[in-house]
């Protein structure tokens, strides 16, 4: 009798051991706090580099690096998506078949509402990207939906978020499907993948300015609110998606799927952590 | 009560010390330290640091051999892709096994869908992995 008690008292134990360890963890729909989450990694980036206001970081490694934050004002002088804005601007005014046009399907005309998205669709039970939201928007007047990654889907997106600009991001996690997407966001981005064995917080949290060859990874604050990007790169606009996916190629892993379950959770915990941060797209990158 | 103390201390020191050296990270050392073919000793039995697809690898070069290495790795590789943990080399190395086989290059193919089929193995332990680990990484 005194042994099984013994053991119970030691199971016991071991179980309210986990528990307590689970709930200052976060990892749990129970236990998960986005705010302290986003606060923390602020919190991180603060004591990283102190001399960089927190404004400062929608500029993305601009903000840490100062030889290629002048680089990259030289850059902006003419910015290489400015055909883009406009494109995007016409395409965006362009009316469907129908006699409707993208207008019809967002609040205030589609006009300074980028900070909105992503956003919890409780109707659709899932997280709706601008991109996702502008396709839906297609399909919904009977038009064909765009490709994910660049072109017009990126120009529409550019010409919306530049109307944007300046605005807040102030994302809700109104229910418990909101924060279990913002939960398995949170896991995608701390995920390890790819034969290198990386997570996006390897290179954007832990090693932002810390050169991999001969880049400086930007920080993962602030990341999103400069999206689309027209990339050196690339020579073109694109989303971030089609940034994530390129990211995922990087470490060598197999591309999670554009626009899929995954990476718009992971845009959602992403864009979450940037609350409190101003739009500032389209941007220009490396 | 302090019966019940020394009995968790005990209990996690026993499960401390198992988990201080399983035979993974044994494996793992050795085989990082001397490469493949090398024989090492943990809890008094004698290993060798080949993983398992080039045990398979080692065995006759013939079409049947090559045939069936080659289907394994093609399965495990869609075990990965359904878990979403697939790695980008993969699918190149399946293919290439593939020509390897039609050309009678048993051996070489042998090889290839070996170096897959861990690749695919990899991926899993990397699944498994992430379900727990991944919280660790997250600034506190």
């Amino acid at each position: 009798m005194k042994i099984i008690k013994v053991l119970l008292a030691g199971v016991s134990l071991a179980f309210l051991a986990s528990t307590s360890q689970a709930a200052t963890s976060g990892n749990t729909l129970a236990t998960v706090d986005p705010e302290a989450d986003r606060l923390a990694l602020q919190s991180h980036f603060q004591r990283r580099f102190p001399q960089v206001a927190l404004s400062d970081y929608v500029n993305g490694i601009y903000a840490l690096d100062a030889p290629s934050r002048e680089q990259w004002q030289d850059i902006e002088e003419f910015p290489p998506y400015e055909f883009d804005i406009e494109e995007g601007e016409i395409l965006f005014n362009k009316t469907f078949a129908n006699g409707k046009t993208y207008a019809d399907c967002f609040t205030n005309g589609g006009i300074g509402v980028r900070q909105n998205f992503p956003r919890w669709d409780e109707s659709q039970g899932k997280i709706v990207t601008l991109e996702l939201a502008i396709n839906q928007c297609r399909e919904a007047n009977g038009e064909k939906a765009f490709g994910w990654k660049k072109g017009k889907i990126a120009q529409i997106s550019a010409y919306m978020a530049y109307t944007s600009r300046d605005n807040l991001f102030d994302l809700k996690i109104p229910n418990n499907g909101a924060k279990a997407a913002y939960l398995d966001g949170k896991q995608t981005f701390y995920t390890r993948r790819g034969q290198l064995n990386m997570s996006c917080a390897n290179c954007h949290v832990a090693g932002a300015y810390i050169k991999i060859r001969a880049d400086l990874p930007g920080p993962a604050l602030g990341h999103v609110t400069h999206f689309p990007v027209f990339r050196s790169k690339w020579g073109n606009l694109g989303t971030l998606q089609r940034r994530y996916g390129g990211c995922q190629k990087n470490v060598r892993g197999v591309p999670q799927k554009t626009q899929g379950d995954k990476l718009r959770n992971l845009e959602f915990f992403q864009t979450y952590m940037s609350n409190g941060l101003v739009a500032n797209g389209p941007g220009a990158r490396k | 009560m302090k019966k019940t103390i020394s009995l968790m201390a005990a209990l996690m020191m026993v499960s401390g010390g198992v988990a201080a050296h399983p035979f993974n990270e044994a494996f793992n050392e050795q085989r990082a330290m001397y490469g493949k073919g090398h024989s090492f000793t943990w809890n008094g039995q004698t290993y060798l640091t080949d993983h398992p697809e080039e045990v398979a690898a080692a065995a006759e070069a013939n079409a049947t051999n090559a045939t069936a290495l080659l289907a394994a790795a093609k399965d495990q590789y869609a075990q990965v892709l359904a878990v979403d943990f697939g790695w980008t080399l993969t699918k190149g190395l399946l293919k290439s096994a593939g020509k390897a086989l039609e050309a009678g290059k048993f051996q070489d193919s042998m090889n290839l869908s070996a170096q897959a089929q861990y690749h695919s193995r990899m991926g899993l332990v990397q699944y498994e992995q992430s379900q727990t680990e991944w919280i660790m990484a997250v600034p506190q």
